[in-house]
């Protein structure tokens, strides 16, 4: 084994060596989680070096100059002001979802190459390149609303679509074909992931069921007996996710892809095998619709957003209720996880935005108040120092996910903002809206 | 009458759900410039806008149902979109410009397209005769005629004239959709 480079993650902040083994080239990720202003690098690189043999005295140097550029790009807590950058007049009907590149590993740091989808209702999946505003493709090919998009990060060379016409197709990013159209469902499909080994794909649906697919795109054998209606081949369906009592509307698969939430219009989020497609466990609790789920950074955590305005917070090993988050006068409509797993952000019905700690009492951290009509979408930046918050007044803000308080009003769009993001830097920000455009700040 | 919902991607996919007994799904469809929203908004009594870009979704409470009401726009070039939005459908409601005299023959043609829809078929018809107000508008019995209503047996239809800016016949209309439904 011989030590080849640092490679350095910044969100969530991680190290990783790449190294020799008989002839290979691998990597072993160590996370960073901790890491902050405070910490005495110096120290943390020799508990590295402890840990891992293959770290020389020869490369300390190396090593904790490293870790200094990590933890300057992580604690820097500069606000940055966004400026409209540009506007993507995307489709002809409203947008209804959008997703972003993230997480290309290139020779030296884990950077993002910026490519943007949005679905829409004109039935088509939009690809964007969001430093020159150009349209890259048009995925054309569904019979309905196109709802769900997804890349298949980190690699993002497919992209995955659902649709109101009860189908996913798998899609060339570079070329933009369609590789493979998955049916089965009995309604519309509203999310499609993505496995993390990325020959499979999980998709949900208003008809209670979840399904997985193979999207090996194999030559189809075709006889006699045997008549393509489609260009495309189709995806073999591998199984179905049977046991939600009403409308799948989320669905993550965890890390290693064994395992996938789905959160339902039932109330609970039922946890699956992917290998058995058995259902393992359900968690109940929530007594109206679920509006999201999620895992945190390292799939220790679940959260949940209902209908009953509360979250919850799930052990996801133990499959028990941490913390129910009480101080929403209305429904939930969103959640998210910071970086590091230790903060929670939710948004309402109620106009709020609330940031709880996860890590140790489950209080509330900060209260974001300002906006004028629900808040439906919400996400930290990655260094996890500030919070996006989107909303029906036609604001996106930007708040102080320590304090609470408002750094900035993103102004603009002429209707309801239903989806931002952060880019994997934090150096854009992209915003869609029901005026049938996408914005980009930076 | 009062508004509940309003638009986001959660409020769609709450609508798309299989509706309990007393929950109906309401398409309105019509040429641009019909008046759809109008009469949209003079269900939720919400105040009057601009043309319809996509559409718009609005849940109103009337005669103990739900009603959840689709708004989709007009303009030729979002016409052929118009069937995205057939499925599940408990009454179509179709708004005719009664004083543009011009388009009558074109909204006749798309009405009669809208019928032979696979996704539509047997769905109640409601025909609104809006803009009754205006001096050169034909009355509701002519436009039925135009339209050739009288043909149509495979559904129940009514037409009902109405002035949407006003709030004149609408309510109406949809008491007759209401209660047409009941009989289902």
């Amino acid at each position: 084994m011989r030590l080849l480079k640092f490679l350095l993650r910044y969100f969530p902040p991680g190290l990783a060596l790449e190294y020799t083994q008989g002839g290979d080239i691998k990597t072993k990720m160590i996370d960073l989680l901790d890491l902050s202003a405070e910490t005495d690098v110096r120290a943390l690189a020799e508990s590295i070096k402890a840990a891992e043999p293959i770290i020389t005295e020869s490369v300390m140097d190396q090593l904790v100059e490293t870790l200094q550029k990590l933890q300057a790009k992580v604690c820097d807590t500069d606000t940055k002001r966004y400026y409209k950058y540009k506007t993507l007049h995307t489709h002809l009907l409203p947008v209804t979802n959008i997703a972003l590149d993230k997480l290309v590993y290139n020779r030296h740091v884990i950077r993002s190459i910026d490519r943007c989808l949005t679905g829409s209702y004109d039935r088509t999946c939009k690809v964007w390149d969001i430093d020159s505003g150009a349209e890259l493709f048009t995925l054309e090919g569904h019979k309905n609303v196109v709802y769900a998009v997804s890349f298949n990060n980190p690699t993002s060379d497919k992209i995955v679509t659902g649709s109101f016409d009860k189908t996913a197709k798998v899609w060339c990013s570079r070329t933009g074909h369609c590789l493979a159209t998955m049916w089965g469902h009995d309604a519309e499909v509203v999310v499609a992931k993505f496995s993390p080994t990325q020959c499979k794909l999980a998709t949900g649906s208003i008809d209670a069921t979840s399904k997985i697919f193979h999207i090996e795109t194999a030559p189809i054998r075709r006889n006699l007996f045997y008549v393509r209606h489609d260009s495309d081949s189709a995806g073999q369906e591998l199984g179905t996710l049977r046991g939600h009592t009403a409308e799948v509307i989320a669905l993550h698969y965890n890390d290693d892809g064994n395992q996938i939430i789905s959160g339902s219009f039932d109330g609970t989020v039922n946890i699956w095998d992917t290998r058995t497609f058995a259902r393992t466990s359900v968690l109940i609790g929530h007594r109206e619709e679920l509006s999201n789920c999620l895992y945190n950074f390292d799939c220790s955590l679940i959260a949940s957003s209902s209908m009953d305005k509360t979250a919850k917070v799930w052990d996801a090993r133990m499959n028990s209720c941490l913390a129910t988050l009480l101080g929403h006068d209305d429904e939930v409509l969103d959640l998210a996880f910071d970086n590091n797993g230790k903060r929670l952000a939710t948004v309402s019905s109620d106009t709020t935005a609330r940031v709880w700690d996860i890590s140790s009492n489950f209080q509330q951290l900060a209260l974001m108040k300002g906006h004028r009509e629900e808040v439906s979408k919400v996400c930290f930046s990655p260094n996890g120092h500030q919070l996006l918050t989107a909303s029906l007044d036609r604001t996106t803000r930007l708040w102080s996910a320590d304090d609470g308080s408002c750094f900035q009003q993103l102004k603009g769009h002429t209707d309801d903002v239903f989806a931002c993001a952060f880019s994997y830097t934090g150096d854009s920000i992209i915003t869609a809206s029901k005026d049938n455009t996408c914005t980009i700040w930076r | 009458m009062t508004p509940c919902s309003t638009w986001g991607l959660l409020a769609i996919l709450r609508k798309l759900r299989s509706n309990p007994d007393k929950e109906l799904r309401l398409l309105l469809l019509g040429l641009d410039n019909a008046g759809k929203t109008t009469i949209l908004k003079s269900l939720a009594s919400e105040d009057i806008t601009t043309p319809t870009q996509g559409f718009n979704i609005k849940s109103v409470q009337s005669e103990g149902f739900k009603l959840n009401v689709w708004d989709i726009g007009g303009a030729r070039k979002i016409r052929p979109y118009w069937r995205n939005y057939f499925e599940n459908t408990d009454v179509l409601i179709y708004v005719v410009d009664s004083a543009d005299i011009k388009r009558l023959e074109e909204t006749g043609q798309e009405l009669s397209e809208l019928l032979l829809e696979e996704k539509l078929r047997g769905v109640p018809l409601l025909v609104y005769a809006n803009k009754q107000d205006l001096g050169h508008a034909v009355t509701a019995a002519e436009i039925a005629e135009g339209l050739g209503l009288h043909n149509i047996k495979d559904r129940d239809w009514q037409i009902q004239s109405c002035i949407a800016i006003e709030g004149k016949g609408v309510k109406e209309g949809l008491e007759w959709a209401c209660k047409n439904i009941k009989r289902k």
